[in-house]
């Protein structure tokens, strides 16, 4: 059954988003190659990437954002449009890993007819914490629009 | 070529340059979006069921894809830019949308260099950092997204550890 749609109105600064883990198991990291046709073997040859200075494969930009985006448009709704999404990934979520996808609502705003939330978003693993530090614009419908 | 790289040479070559708009090797179409989605467990309609295009997926269906090799994809351009290091890291991406994209539409994207600068890093002394920017249109040229990359170019450790 669908949730009923979240509306700016309902938004609050300081509420959680329902976040998410994501076990990066080895099928796991193939499926973000199959996923994103990116064949960089930083992804997923060990040997070049110890190669590099890493420490290991690791998961790659568009497996990153795909994450963020689930994050912010299950949060939004069917009705709720991503106008910008941004994030710094600052050290790797590496194999073996189990990544956290997590945000919180920022502020909120009218932007021209449009009730806009800003979000924290971040992704965190056991090693370092928040790796990948983000935020993101959220369009919300409004009761009275 | 690592005594010899002076990153203004190359910033003064490079940052400004802008390649043509060039479509996207295929449509958005419904398998890719799926496989997307499986990766991270996304079961959302709005992409499985109803053909809207995951936003961050908009760059992907604006390129050529990785085979055959097309020379105005964003790799391709970076790699033409002259670096000490050949290693690839994805540092910071922004993103903003305008529009939203569904199956069938024909995307298109250009290209240009922002900035070039030599920046030290953990990996690499001699780390050049390149930041892009990519807009994004559909088959009646309206801008669909705007992208910024921010990607550092190293060397091997073996390389870098030589000084």
């Amino acid at each position: 059954m669908a949730e009923p749609q979240r509306c700016w109105e309902d938004v609050v600064a300081g509420d959680a988003l329902d976040g998410f883990s994501l076990p990066l198991t080895m099928t796991r990291m193939v499926q973000q190659v199959s996923g994103t046709q990116d064949f960089y073997p930083v992804h997923h040859d060990s040997a070049f990437a110890r190669d590099g200075g890493h420490a290991d494969i690791f998961i790659n930009t568009g497996f990153i954002r795909a994450a963020l985006c689930r994050l912010a448009t299950d949060w939004a709704g069917d009705a709720g449009f991503l106008k910008r999404l941004a994030f710094q990934m600052r050290r790797p979520h590496l194999r073996g890993d189990t990544i956290a996808v997590r945000g919180r609502v920022a502020r909120k705003w009218r932007d021209g007819d449009n009730g806009a939330v800003e979000l924290d978003v971040w992704i965190e693993n056991p090693r370092d914490g928040v790796a990948t530090p983000g935020s993101a614009t959220v369009y919300l419908p409004s009761r009275t629009a | 070529m690592t005594a010899a790289f002076d990153v203004e040479t190359v910033r003064k070559a490079w940052e400004g340059y802008e390649t043509p708009l060039v479509w996207g090797r295929y449509p958005v179409e419904h398998d890719p979006i799926r496989r997307y989605c499986h990766m991270v467990d996304d079961l959302n309609p709005r992409y499985l069921e109803r053909g809207e295009c995951p936003p961050v997926m908009v760059d992907y269906f604006a390129s050529a894809g990785p085979w055959p090799p097309a020379e105005l994809d964003i790799i391709s351009l970076v790699r033409r830019i002259p670096t000490p290091g050949d290693r690839l890291v994805n540092l910071g991406h922004e993103f903003e949308w305008f529009r939203t994209a569904r199956v069938g539409d024909r995307l298109g994207s250009r290209h240009r260099v922002l900035t070039v600068e030599l920046r030290k890093t953990r990996l690499d002394p001699l780390s050049v950092w390149i930041r892009t920017g990519t807009t994004i249109v559909d088959g009646e040229q309206r801008i669909i997204a705007e992208r910024i990359n921010q990607i550092m170019v190293h060397r091997a450790a073996g390389d870098a550890a030589r000084g």
